[in-house]
């Protein structure tokens, strides 16, 4: 592949171009109910040829490798044609990379019985947890993705990207009153990831049933204290996405707003973008323009202290380069994304946070989130009624909404309890690209004056 | 056909099959911070293949044109395992009248997509040059080729074209998004009424203004339709119905909601974007009405879920999903929704759908981008805005429908619904 590869980029006659070829091999089961639902597997490859002239990229994705010079070619005179300006991309020393990833269970040789088997183990706790739950869905997916990378700069890298992933679902009904329990895990480690996960079954189940007699939150505005998994998914909304540079690079009134030195936090809030943090699930040796990846402060002591950047943001805001451009898939070009972000740890113990709030609540887990920079939303999975210092009962339906300008200035405690979220089939999605796997994480974190959607 | 021979092959072991051969090219060009960025080729063959072998389904994809004792072989591997079918594959039907290929499609190049793409920009850029423009114009050419066991074969080709135009305003720390675009299976597109649509959507939002919390009317335009229709999507499929996680199992031939609302499935409109004479499992595509004057009248099927629960495929396989939606013109105009409103808000756009129990019909969104009508008139666009409700109690709670449908990109085609008392929190 490699020669392949160095070959067809001699056909270059731009400033810059790169070839990236993915294989990647998938298998899946899923119950629905009592039946399996569906079980299959499939097997990809393609590649995308990148290319600069000034200022311009030419891009060619392709599932026949065949004909690899071509595609360079067509590439190249895309770029060509429309190329006027002048190019940036910051410069990078070459490297020669080869990862094997060794998988503890590796879930190309567990046959697909026993995929199934494992995951009909949760189905059936659902399926008899109570008589109100009406349905499941209960999936195991894994993909199995070797990737090569070759620039005309003399990088080469292999990589090898695995992730095994479970999901439970368990849908409780009474009447019109329908209500969820979910539960997700995956992970890179190996198919070992998704087995004897009953207690998380039961959970799902326990939660769906709960549901139904939850009343739906009272919209308003709230003192919020988010749990871990929750806190994860309020950094990569509120601000994560902000401090992508590719949505300020080019413009000017932006970088007004994101000038580095900015307060956006009280002095205790610590923002990190980390691709190198071990074993999480955005964790990645280099990025797809094969830069190394690193820790990055976002914001430090509250002050906007750094952004993420692929080679062309950094170099054309005079940064230095992160390690932050990524691609979905094969025929996705490299965008500048987060990899694992978290607030960091701070002082608070968890009851000090809840033992003053006098009406709040305390919203767990995640089932997403969006931004437009300014605004952004993030659910809870489930979430409780703080009334007097006391967590009180279970309420649904909680969505959260943040103005950046205004909501991480009023987080008021950070929690002492670090915790990293458990992945699942989802994952973050931008310009086209929709599931991308990132890690999020945080402590417990207390927010005055959350706005929460809701009837009065 | 390479998909004959690879049901053949699969046939020396199994009971039936079925294979799908798609290839799309593809070309796009895209502006992005008023400059020219980027211009791309895409090629893609895949083909899938779906096996029964002793009463059981397995089902695999490859992109490998040469890999097909390998697609075979792991199909057939993987149906061992599978799951208990309750269906055959369908014979050939002769395909419904349905036009999805445009030939003046193939002809268009990139220069064409960059000067389209430009004039758009220009007309956003001369209502304001502060307007930072992301724009794009994409075109494309798909053929399919279907076979199987019962003897159905036939292929398919189709087109694409599609283009938008989005911006973003900022003045001081206030970002402003708006924008518009448009894609179906032809070249022939009006580029520059998206681009003063963009300019329509833009100039709603000159002032900002506050909105009191609490409940009022709501006007979602067919942009931010998809509020509504979240909960429906889910709700008519039929696998869901089945398994009884929608709320509208068992309730076939009931009112559900207002009696001016209609909703069909349509996949017969001449150059929509999920239009075509069959569905991916070789049925052909159908007209389901799914709500007639309010009431519940059909689910949507694919060929297994139809076999379960003892009924046809409505040509929505794999997955019972709907292909374009349609909602039946009112009576009353854009202009007289907004005159008859004293405190209401008009959508355009939401974040946070999905993002909670949507096929329970419940929904909680931040308004990204929405007008604010005070006395008959709209005077600004609110923000840090949240707007729930619930899908069925508001489409029983319509105060009026527009008298006029519009597309929302190429799937729905869908006038505008005033809805009364949807409940607002405002910061
Ligand atoms: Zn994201």
């Amino acid at each position: 592949m490699r020669q392949q590869m160095e070959e067809a980029l001699l056909k270059s006659d731009v400033e810059y171009a790169e070839i990236r070829i993915e294989d990647e091999s998938k298998s899946w089961a899923n119950f629905r109910g009592v039946a399996l639902d569906s079980v299959g597997s499939s097997k990809t490859v393609g590649g995308m040829v990148r290319a600069l002239y000034k200022g311009a990229w030419g891009y060619a994705d392709f599932n026949d490798l065949k004909n690899l010079k071509v595609r360079v070619k067509e590439a190249c005179e895309s770029a060509k044609l429309i190329g006027k300006d002048k190019s940036k991309l910051a410069r990078v020393e070459p490297v020669q990379h080869m990862t094997r990833f060794l998988l503890e269970k590796d879930f190309r040789n567990i046959p697909l019985s026993e995929k199934i088997s494992v995951i009909q183990e949760y189905n059936d706790i659902l399926l008899n947890y109570h008589e109100k739950i009406e349905t499941t869905n209960v999936m195991y997916r894994d993909s199995f993705r070797k990737i090569w990378y070759a620039n005309t700069e003399g990088t080469y890298i292999e990589d090898e990207r695995p992730y095994a992933t479970a999901y439970i679902s368990a849908t409780a009904k009474d009447g019109d009153n329908i209500q969820p329990g979910r539960e997700s895990i995956g992970s890179s480690a190996g198919f070992q990831v998704v087995e004897g996960l009953h207690e998380k079954a039961e959970k799902a189940a326990k939660r769906a049933v709960d549901l139904l007699a939850a009343p739906p939150v009272k919209g308003g505005k709230y003192t919020v204290v988010t749990n871990p998994r929750l806190t994860g998914v309020f950094a990569h909304e509120a601000f994560g996405h902000l401090s992508e540079s590719d949505f300020v690079y080019e413009n000017e009134r932006m970088k007004e707003i994101m000038v580095l030195g900015r307060r956006f936090g009280p002095n205790n809030l610590n923002i990190i973008d980390d691709g190198s943090f071990p074993d999480q699930q955005g964790t990645l040796k280099y990025d797809d323009e094969g830069v190394k990846t690193r820790q990055n402060y976002l914001i430090k002591d509250g002050i906007l202290v750094g952004r993420l950047h692929s080679r062309e943001t950094a170099a054309t805001m005079g940064e230095s380069v992160t390690g932050n451009a990524r691609a979905l898939a094969y025929h996705n070009e490299p965008i500048v994304r987060m990899t694992n972000t978290y607030i960091n740890k701070g002082q608070s113990a968890f009851d000090d946070m809840i033992k003053d709030v006098k009406l709040g609540i305390y919203a767990l887990d995640m089932i997403g989130g969006q931004t437009t920079m300014e605004m952004f939303t993030f659910s809870a999975g489930y979430a409780y009624m703080i009334r007097d210092g006391q967590i009180c009962e279970l309420i649904r339906d909680v969505v959260l909404t943040g103005n950046v300008f205004n909501t991480l200035m009023n987080i008021d405690m950070i929690g002492d309890d670090l915790q990293w979220a458990p992945g699942g089939p989802g994952g973050c999605g931008k310009g086209g690209q929709s599931g991308l796997t990132v890690g999020i994480g945080g402590p417990h974190i207390r927010i005055q004056d959350v706005v929460v959607g809701g009837r009065q | 056909m390479i998909v004959e021979k690879i049901v053949e092959k699969a046939m020396k072991k199994a009971q039936g099959a079925s294979a799908v051969l798609r290839r799309i090219k593809s070309d796009d060009i895209a502006f992005e911070n008023d400059k020219l960025k980027s211009a791309k080729s895409s090629q893609s063959t895949a083909i899938n293949l779906r096996v029964i072998l002793d009463g059981k389904e397995g089902s695999s994809q490859t992109t490998d044109i040469n890999d097909i004792d390998g697609l075979v072989e792991r199909t057939l591997e993987v149906a061992e395992f599978g799951s208990k079918v309750h269906f055959d594959f369908p014979p050939f039907q002769e395909a419904p009248e349905v036009k999805v290929y445009d030939e003046s499609v193939n002809d268009v190049n990139k220069d064409e997509m960059v000067n389209t793409s430009q004039e758009m920009m220009d007309i956003v850029k001369s209502y304001n040059s502060d307007i930072l423009l992301h724009s794009g114009v994409e075109k494309s050419v798909r053929s399919a080729e279907y076979a199987n066991s019962s003897g159905c074969q036939f292929s398919m080709q189709g087109t694409g074209f599609g283009m938008y135009v989005y911006g973003s305003w900022i003045r001081g720390t206030d970002i402003l998004h708006a924008g518009h675009g448009f894609s179906w299976r032809k070249r022939e597109v009006d580029h520059k009424a998206i681009a003063e649509k963009a300019v329509e959507f833009f100039r709603m939002a000159e002032n900002t203004a506050k909105i009191s919390s609490g409940e009022m009317s709501v006007i979602f335009l067919p942009q931010s339709i998809d509020v509504l229709l979240l909960a429906l999507r889910m709700g008519f499929n039929g696998k869901n119905v089945f398994l009884g996680a929608s709320p509208l199992a068992g309730k076939l031939g009931q009112k559900i909601t207002d009696e001016r609302f209609s909703l069909t499935d349509d996949p017969l409109i001449d150059y929509a974007d999920n239009s075509g004479p069959y569905d991916s499992e070789g049925v052909t595509h159908q007209r389901t009405p799914l709500i007639e004057n309010g009431t519940a009248v059909n689910f949507l099927y694919d060929l297994e879920t139809a076999g379960k629960a003892g009924t046809k495929s409505t040509g929505n396989g794999p997955g019972c999903n709907p292909s374009n939606l349609v909602i039946d013109t009112g009576n009353t105009s854009y202009e007289q929704m907004i005159k008859d409103t004293k405190e209401g808000l008009i959508v355009n756009s939401v974040i946070g759908l999905g993002q909670g129990n949507p096929i329970s019909g419940e929904f909680s969104v931040n308004v990204q981008l929405g007008y604010k009508i005070e006395n008959g008139e709209v005077v600004g666009r609110v923000k840090d805005t949240m707007l729930a409700g619930n899908t069925y109690h508001a489409l029983n709670n319509i105060e009026s429908i527009g008298d006029k449908t519009e597309w929302n990109y190429g799937g729905v085609l869908t006038p505008t619904i005033k809805i009364k008392n949807l409940s607002i929190i405002s910061k």
